[in-house]
């Protein structure tokens, strides 16, 4: 009875430790003409690859993606692995356009332009960032006893999610804006035991933010975030 | 038959040992992967391709004391790319068991690729938090008649940053499948542009 009382008062330390868990995100948008997304166009999220120690996560991409499926104004997403597969080896790391002038070149190319006009693309999203782990504290400590393996201590890290996306309008071949997004949060792993991790959501809030701001910025409002 | 239980049990646990032991001290990898098939401007040339015995099975032991053990088997992987993009560069691509223009008479171009180094990392040996692949390719072109045209080295790279619930023979997996993306596109946007072989091909007619 008391082992269940000590229990239940573990698991309500617990839960309020993961409240506390939280991350906070700063969002801005520059709009350089309105955009909107016409029925039956598509729009195309890439992440860029060509950083040297970093490289912007595929399953943010693709959350990014699965979150403009969804919504009131839910988006024709192409996923990012088939668009990149259909028109390899143009937007590899190392032979993707780096420029939105670099699109003309790349249209020279016949068989490119039909592919694009195929899937009817109106944009193309380009997120550079990474999720990476600032600061890390505390000590978990790890122990053979004669109830098998128990461990002590409490761990605490720091994440940040700094990302930013460029919008391509692939009928004009310019850049029509850009997304970025900050998430920042801490997370702590107590160990009583066994370690639990209370895990900052940064990575998830980052992606939530993007597709948000994305959704804001193909919707048509002539509003300038500046 | 308690005591025959208890021996079964007693001889049980030094084969389970020797088996964890034996499973981890080495880790091999297959490299498997798909690979798409290039939107380039086809040349219309007849090329046979060599793929050498080392080629075709190539395989990387790790020989270092500081390092992990591994085995990377990327023979297979390395011929499937290969035997995707030359068809897309290519109006003919045919394998050949050597260069041998007296039973190729038809055959444009000879073509032989060669892996001359290997190299990867792990995140724990970097400061960065990701899998890195180079791999360093000669490639070799011939005329028709046997004689060199163009020798040329490739690199490819390829990085997968560490995800948690990954293992680490997933994440150097896809790292090769990015590196060996990277010299398809490499071979493929690059083959008319190196000096020699640009050369042969206006010599041929064969640049637009």
């Amino acid at each position: 009875m008391k082992n269940e009382h000590q229990l239940t008062k573990g698991l309500f330390l617990l839960l309020t430790l993961a409240l506390s868990a939280c991350t906070s995100v700063t969002i801005d948008q520059v709009k350089h003409v309105p955009s909107e997304l016409k029925a039956g166009e598509s729009i195309v999220v890439i992440g860029r690859r060509s950083g040297t120690d970093y490289e912007t996560e595929p399953e943010l991409i693709s959350c990014i993606g699965k979150t403009l499926l969804k919504g009131d104004n839910p988006m024709n997403v192409i996923p990012e692995q088939e668009f990149v597969n259909r028109l390899y080896p143009w937007f590899e790391a190392r032979t993707a356009p780096v420029h939105v002038w670099d699109l003309q070149r790349l249209l020279s190319f016949d068989e490119i332009a039909k592919i694009i006009d195929e899937y009817n693309v109106h944009y193309i999203v380009w997120v550079d960032g990474v999720t990476e782990k600032t600061r890390g504290g505390g000590s978990i400590s790890c122990g053979l006893s004669p109830a098998g393996v128990s461990c002590f201590g409490f761990g605490t890290w720091d994440e940040k999610a700094e990302y930013e996306a460029s919008v391509w309008d692939y009928r004009t071949k310019k850049l029509v804006g850009k997304v970025s997004s900050i998430a920042d949060g801490t997370s702590y792993m107590p160990a009583i035991v066994i370690p639990i991790p209370l895990l900052a959501q940064v990575q998830s809030q980052a992606c939530s933010a993007m597709a948000s701001q994305l959704q804001n910025f193909f919707s048509g409002s002539p509003d300038q975030a500046n | 038959m308690v005591i025959k239980q208890h021996i079964k049990h007693i001889l049980k646990l030094p084969l389970a040992i020797l088996l964890l032991a034996s499973t981890s001290c080495t880790s091999t990898l297959q490299v498997e992967g798909e690979f798409p098939r290039p939107v380039i401007h086809q040349l219309p040339l007849q090329v046979a391709v060599h793929y050498q015995d080392d080629f075709r099975r190539y395989r990387y032991v790790e020989k270092s004391e500081k390092r992990s053990k591994w085995e990377i088997e990327i023979g297979s992987a390395q011929v499937a790319l290969f035997d995707t993009v030359l068809p897309a560069m290519f109006e003919n691509v045919v394998q050949v068991s050597g260069i041998s223009p007296q039973e190729n008479t038809d055959i444009d171009l000879f073509f032989e690729p060669y892996v001359e180094e290997f190299q990867y990392n792990m995140p724990r040996e970097t400061k960065v938090n990701m899998f890195e692949v180079w791999i360093k390719y000669n490639m070799k072109v011939y005329d028709g008649q046997g004689a060199l045209i163009a020798d040329w080295i490739l690199t490819a790279y390829g990085k997968t940053p560490t995800a948690f619930m990954k293992s680490e023979e997933n994440a150097l997996n896809e790292a090769m499948i990015i590196a060996l993306r990277d010299v398809g596109a490499g071979l493929s946007l690059k083959f008319s542009h190196i000096p020699e072989i640009n050369s042969w091909l206006n010599k041929q007619g064969q640049l637009q």
